[in-house]
C-alpha cells in the first residue's frame, strides 16, 4: 500500500490491516473494502460490526459434535430421529452443510476442525480428535465414517484415526474414491458426494 | 541479465502444499535443474479445476508454468507417479513428508541439485515399493547431509584424524562426525553409537537405497539410529524438523490396522 505510510489516516490504515487479514483479501482489495465502509452510511457500518461481533460472542462449539451452534448441543446432536450409531467425521463445519445438502446421511457428526498437516506442525493434539474417542469410548457408535478431503492431509487424518480407533472395535469406514484426488469437500456437488457416501468402504 | 523464457517444462515432485486466498495454493516444487521452487496453481481447490490431483504433495509430475511478476504460475500439470501406495500406509506417508520437509528446509530457491532430486524420487521410489520407512529415513537424512556439504567423517576420528578402535563412540555433529576417545572431552555433544550402529551407517553411505533395504535391522537398532540422527540433522538444519513430531506420533499407535491393543476399552465392553 503505498500511500499507506505517508497520508492514509489512522484508523483507515487500521481497517484495511484488518480486512487484509482476511482469506482471499490482498492488499488492494483491503484498501477498496476499508474506503467503502468510510463512505457507507454509518448505520450500515455499525450494523457490520455488530455481526461480526454476534458471531464471536453467540456462536459456541457443540460441546458433544464441535459444530458451530448457538445452542448446545447442536440440533444435530439434540434431534432424537437421527442415528446414533455412526458419526461422520470431517474438517470442518462447512462439509456438515455439503453433507446435509446431498439428503444421503442421517447420522450424527464431529468436526476436527482442520486436518494433519505435518508440515505445518499441526498434529493430533492439535485437531478434536480426543473428544471423537470419547464419544466412541461412550460405547454407542458402531460407525465412524472419515469424511475428510481425499487429499493427501485428508488421507493421513483417516487413517490416523482408523488406527486409534481399531482397537475400540468400531467399524471406520473412507468415503468413496467418487471425490477427485485433492478435492475440498465443500465444493463437492450433492451427486458425487452421495455416491461417496453410499460407496464408503472400510479403513 | 538474459532474457528468460516467458513459459518453461520441468517435471517435479511436490513437496509441499500451502493454501492460499480461496481457491488458489501455493506449491513448493523440487525439480532436476532449477532444484527447489515456489509457484502458485490458481483456482486448483475449485472443483473442475484439471491439475488438482496432479499437485498433491508427494506426486511426480510433468509441469508447464508460466513466469510470472512474484511467483511462477502452473499452467499444466500431468502425474508421471502418483505413489498411492505411500498415501494409503501411515507410516511411509509419515517417513515421505519428513523426507520432504528435509528436502525443503536443507535448500535454498533454485539452487540446482540434481543428485537431491535422483535421492528424494529414489526414496519415493522405494517407500512405494515397501522399504521399511524407518532405514529409508535414515539412508536420506546421511544422503542428504552429503549432499548439502557436511557429509559425517565415519571412517577416522572427525577431531583428530586418529583411528577408531571398534567399540561405542560418539557421534557429534559438532566436530562433524565420529569422535575417538581421546578427543571426546573436546567434542561437542552427541550421541554414543554402538558398533553395529555405526557398521549401518558406514554401509548406508557406500550402497544404494535398494541394497540398503536388504539390511536387517532390530527395533533397538532403530531406535539408537534414529535418535542419533535425529540430533545431527536439527544440529545442521539450526531447528527441528516440524514434521518429525508427526513420524513419532505415528510409532506410538497401537499396532497395525484392525490390531488388538489396550489403549482404547469401550466401556460397553468391560475389561
Ligand atoms: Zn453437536
Ligand atoms: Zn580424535
Amino acid at each position: 500500500m503505498a500511500e499507506g505510510a505517508g497520508g492514509t489516516p489512522e484508523p483507515i490504515g487500521r481497517l484495511i490491516d484488518e480486512f487484509h487479514r482476511l482469506p482471499g483479501i490482498g492488499p488492494k482489495s483491503a484498501q477498496r473494502l476499508a474506503y467503502h465502509i468510510l463512505r457507507v452510511p454509518e448505520r450500515d457500518a455499525l450494523a457490520l460490526a455488530e455481526a461480526i461481533g454476534d458471531v464471536k460472542r453467540r456462536i459456541i462449539f457443540c460441546s458433544s459434535c464441535l459444530n458451530i451452534t448457538e445452542s448446545d448441543p447442536c440440533s444435530f446432536c439434540q434431534d432424537q430421529r437421527r442415528d446414533r450409531t455412526i458419526i461422520c467425521v470431517v474438517e470442518q463445519p462447512l462439509d456438515i452443510l455439503a453433507i446435509e445438502r446431498s439428503g444421503s446421511f442421517r447420522g450424527l457428526y464431529h468436526v476436527l476442525h482442520g486436518l494433519l498437516n505435518p508440515m505445518d506442525g499441526v498434529g493430533p493434539e492439535d485437531l478434536h480428535i480426543r473428544e471423537l474417542v470419547e464419544r466412541v469410548r461412550a460405547g454407542e457408535v458402531t460407525e465412524i465414517i472419515m469424511a475428510t478431503n481425499p487429499s493427501l492431509e485428508g488421507e493421513a487424518t483417516a487413517m490416523y484415526v482408523q488406527r486409534l480407533l481399531a482397537p475400540a472395535g468400531v467399524r471406520v469406514t473412507r468415503l468413496a474414491r467418487g471425490l477427485p484426488s485433492g478435492a475440498d469437500l465443500e465444493y463437492a456437488d450433492d451427486i458425487t458426494l452421495a455416491r461417496a457416501l453410499e460407496g464408503r468402504q472400510e479403513l | 541479465m538474459p532474457e528468460r523464457p516467458r513459459a518453461y517444462k520441468t517435471e517435479g515432485i511436490i513437496l509441499r502444499r500451502r493454501n492460499l486466498g480461496e481457491a488458489d495454493s501455493i506449491f513448493t516444487v523440487l525439480s532436476p535443474r532449477q532444484g527447489k521452487f515456489d509457484a502458485i496453481a490458481k483456482g486448483v481447490r475449485k472443483p473442475r479445476s484439471r491439475m488438482r490431483g496432479h499437485l498433491e504433495p508427494l506426486t511426480r509430475s510433468r509441469l508447464l508454468l508460466a513466469r510470472g511478476r512474484s511467483l511462477d504460475v502452473f499452467t499444466q500439470a500431468e502425474t508421471i507417479t502418483p505413489y498411492r501406495a505411500i498415501r494409503d500406509d501411515l507410516e511411509r506417508s509419515a517417513t515421505a513428508l519428513y523426507c520432504a520437509e528435509l528436502a525443503d528446509r536443507f535448500t535454498i530457491e533454485h539452487a540446482d541439485n540434481p543428485g537431491l532430486y535422483e535421492l528424494m524420487l529414489a526414496v519415493l521410489e522405494a517407500l512405494d515399493l515397501g522399504a521399511p520407512p524407518g532405514p529409508t529415513a535414515r539412508y536420506f537424512e546421511l544422503q542428504i547431509l552429503s549432499l548439502m556439504g557436511y557429509e559425517l567423517q565415519l571412517d577416522c576420528c572427525a577431531a583428530c584424524r586418529g583411528r577408531l578402535e571398534p567399540v561405542e563412540t560418539l557421534l557429534s555433529p559438532s566436530a562433524g562426525g565420529l569422535v575417538c576417545e581421546r578427543c571426546r572431552a573436546k567434542a561437542g555433544a552427541g550421541r554414543l553409537l554402538g558398533v553395529r550402529a555405526i557398521k549401518v551407517l558406514r554401509y548406508a553411505r557406500n550402497v544404494d537405497i535398494a541394497a540398503f533395504g536388504e539390511v536387517r535391522i532390530d527395533a533397538v537398532l532403530a531406535n539408537e539410529l534414529e535418535v542419533a540422527m535425529a540430533g545431527v540433522v536439527s544440529h545442521f538444519l539450526e531447528r527441528e524438523p516440524r514434521s518429525r513430531h508427526f513420524v513419532e506420533a505415528v510409532a506410538a499407535l497401537p499396532g497395525r490396522p484392525n490390531a488388538l491393543a489396550p489403549e482404547i476399552v469401550r466401556s460397553d465392553q468391560g475389561p
